[in-house]
């Protein structure tokens, strides 16, 4: 995400997507690589994508094979018999729509919160002029040193003296801090041309209208990519919603599934794999979407330099 | 611009004030410790479910609730094993907001009880009228810690071995366990030979409690992990027990596997050495008949294991009384009977297995009637302090003899380490506190 803030500046607010096209002749380079080390990289992508789809490709087929097939030595490749029913035992074993609903409404709102929070401050971080901003500013870094595990007693301790344990609000307002989003946006904004800025207070924008008219949408891909980033935390969060989360009403479900692994005796990896997948497919579709979006504004950025 | 100035720092003061403020607020709710924590008139109930038993817990909670209207109980997921469970409760802890009733394995009730974070029961055992002597001795005896007991006896196993019949016929031996580990040792060729060169027994490895399993094998040879709080493991007899380990690995007899249960279960070896808890599954997932045996004497050669259940010292007396009214509900003798037979614990009260309902369930599953004989033969003792009191000890342990058998170190070098290492946590962690 860092690169996004060496884009040259873009003009057009509003990106063309039919441009996105473009900067594909770049690749009919007069000094194309040579063969040897042309099949060095697909060497080198063939590693990649084993070593990020072997595992992933074990998941699946794990999730449709019976008990006796995982555990088959030599290991096979195919599930054989295949065991859909992992699904629907996942599923009706634990209370799985109900973590699914708690697991959206913190991603949700967390998004939501963290997203505003880190623009909003970040505009500030950037174009507003006070004492200590520096300072200040530092201070939100020192903050992203600092892991969540060292602040969780004393959040701990905040929340149970509210009483707001086994909360959705418990569960979220600790979490609802964003040095990163801030650290992340501040920079991009500051990459932006401040002609465009001065140009629109000289036609008489305001400080708000100028963030939302102006800056924002010089900003999506930079937004987007802290959004998918917010949502993906969000989601596999786990330490802290299980010291909150007391029962099904709140828990999330990374919490909710573990309630599928036995503590003595023998795990069925069958289902647990089964919820693994349908945990990670809302944020595919997610991620499917989003990545769109994305894509559309770094291409533009690239063409309108 | 003045006035913006001013107005953002003052902004930034209050802030920073307020927080302050609530940091300090939340650490006075969590230290009124004097007369306890009132709680909000639930009892807490925070279990991880051993053994897959949350839907039985809420039953027996329903009937609790039944019998008692007036004191209602909240089951609270305290994560997947005994572990997390402690992780939950020890934020409780610093935080503020205990529970009533926390599950407590044989590795954590007693770190609880030494810095006084659970309570002491045999006043409350009085008061409450709850008749202690009627747990099994053992089970009881496994919570006592100067003269006093901070646990009661709930999902509780014992160590146990299971044997794939089919392949005991095809190697000529009888349809029973080896008596001593030096019995094992001869019979485990014609084992290896009858499984076509897989192992003849089958032990989960360091991170999967090998240290337990373990623990009875040294006992047969005169060894032990600790005497009291001295560490023995330079004894030349443990040293002898962690050799004969070692040289039964190296020898094919004895694979070390993180999950053991699914190696015997697919047929990956004619023996296992696991926990009673892996009865019920593996009853269920094992495709060839199998019997359940004591592990070799000389007796004792087993553990008993497993969790109970402990009060938070830091709450009111009064909540105290009915935790420890509840605790003995949840594993009075219909109960735990109950709870036994669907999850492959052992009952915790005495004589439970001349119950009626216990005795036709035990006819029909001579399998889980090995645990409950093997405890009252005698075959089984409480743990060594080394491995369920010394911090980390467990853990240590089972790493020391991944050392011997997967990294084929030598025994004598790594138990001399790990005798240095728990005398170290020894003096630094529990000593200045007995």
């Amino acid at each position: 995400m860092a690169q996004q803030t060496d884009v040259p500046p873009q003009t057009d607010p509003a990106p063309a997507p039919e441009k996105a096209e473009i900067p594909r002749r770049k690749h009919r380079d007069p000094n194309e690589a040579g063969l040897g080390v042309k099949i060095l990289g697909y060497v080198a992508l063939l590693i990649v994508v084993a070593m990020v789809m072997v595992p992933l490709y074990f998941i699946l087929i794990t999730s449709l094979k019976t008990h006796p097939d995982i555990y088959s030595d030599p290991i096979t490749w195919w599930p054989n018999p295949f065991a859909p029913g992992n699904y629907s035992y996942a599923v009706s074993q634990v209370n799985f729509v109900g973590f699914l609903r708690n697991s959206v409404i913190i991603t949700g709102g967390l998004t939501v919160f963290k997203v505003a929070l880190g623009v909003i401050s970040a505009y500030a971080f950037a174009y507003l002029r006070f004492p200590g901003r520096g300072l200040l500013f530092l201070l939100v870094i020192a903050a992203l040193m600092v892991p969540d595990q060292i602040t969780i007693i004393s959040n701990y301790a905040l929340v149970a003296g509210w009483g707001w344990r086994n909360t959705f609000q418990g569960i979220m307002l600790p979490l609802a801090g964003t040095a990163f989003g801030t650290f992340l946006m501040r920079n991009h904004f500051l990459s932006l041309p401040r002609e465009i800025l001065e140009a629109a207070r000289l036609d008489g924008t305001g400080f708000g209208r100028t963030l939302f008219r102006v800056v924002l949408p010089m900003s999506w891909p930079t937004i987007v990519a802290f959004t998918l980033i917010t949502i993906v935390t969000e989601w596999n969060q786990y330490l802290w919603p299980f010291l909150i989360a007391d029962t099904d009403r709140v828990a999330p479900l990374p919490v909710g599934l573990t309630q599928l692994q036995q503590n003595e005796g023998l795990t069925n990896w069958g289902p647990v794999m089964a919820a693994t997948v349908l945990t990670a497919i809302p944020i595919l579709i997610v991620f499917l979407l989003l990545q769109k979006q994305m894509i559309k504004g770094l291409t533009a950025g690239a063409v309108k330099g | 611009m003045i006035g913006r100035r001013g107005f953002l720092a003052l902004a930034g003061l209050s802030a920073a004030a307020a927080t302050v403020g609530l940091s300090a607020c939340a650490g006075g709710t969590g230290s009124t410790a004097g007369d306890g924590q009132k709680g909000n008139g639930t009892l807490q109930f925070w279990s991880n479910h051993p053994g897959s038993s949350k839907a039985l817990e809420e039953q027996l909670i329903a009937e609790w609730t039944k019998q008692h209207p007036d004191v209602p109980v909240q089951l609270v997921d305290g994560g997947s094993s005994y572990e997390d469970l402690a992780t939950k409760f020890n934020a409780a802890l610093a935080g503020g907001d205990l529970p009533d009733v926390i599950v407590a394995s044989d590795v954590t009730w007693f770190n609880f009880a030494l810095n006084q974070a659970t309570a002491p029961l045999d006043d409350l055992w009085k008061e409450a009228g709850v008749d202690a002597n009627s747990y099994v001795d053992t089970l009881r005896e496994d919570y006592a810690f100067g003269g006093k007991h901070y646990g009661m006896p709930y999902s509780r196993s014992t160590t146990l071995m299971y044997w794939n019949s089919d392949v005991l016929a095809q190697a000529g031996l009888e349809k029973r366990g080896p008596q001593t580990w030096q019995e094992f040792a001869d019979w485990a060729p014609k084992l290896v030979q009858a499984m076509g060169g897989k192992p003849a027994l089958v032990i989960p490895d360091g991170s999967n409690y090998l240290d337990w399993y373990f623990q009875g094998m040294i006992w047969t040879f005169g060894g032990k992990y600790s005497n009291e709080w001295t560490p023995t493991f330079n004894d030349p007899k443990s040293i002898e027990a962690g050799k004969f380990l070692q040289d039964q690995y190296k020898a094919g007899h004895i694979g070390i596997e993180k999950d053991a249960n699914n190696t015997f279960g697919i047929g990956g070896a004619a023996g296992l050495l696991q926990s009673t808890g892996s009865l019920t599954g593996l009853t269920k997932a094992a495709k060839f008949p199998f019997i359940t045996t004591y592990l070799p004497g000389p007796k004792p050669g087993a553990t008993t294991g497993g969790a109970g259940l402990a009060v938070p010292n830091g709450i009111s007396h009064e909540r105290k009384i009915n935790a420890v009214k509840f605790i003995d509900f949840l594993t009075n003798m219909q109960n735990t009977i109950t709870f036994s037979q669907g999850t492959g614990y052992v009952p915790v009260r005495k004589g439970a297995e001349n119950e009626a309902a216990m005795k036709t369930y035990l006819e029909q599953n001579p399998n889980a009637f090995t645990a409950i004989k093997q405890m009252a033969d005698g075959n089984t003792a409480p743990q060594d302090y080394a491995r369920v009191f010394v911090p980390g000890g467990g853990k240590r342990i089972g790493g020391g003899l991944d050392k011997i058998t997967l990294g084929g170190e030598d025994v004598a070098t790594v138990f001399a380490s790990m005798q240095q290492e728990t005398q170290q946590s020894y003096d630094r962690d529990i000593k200045p506190l007995l």
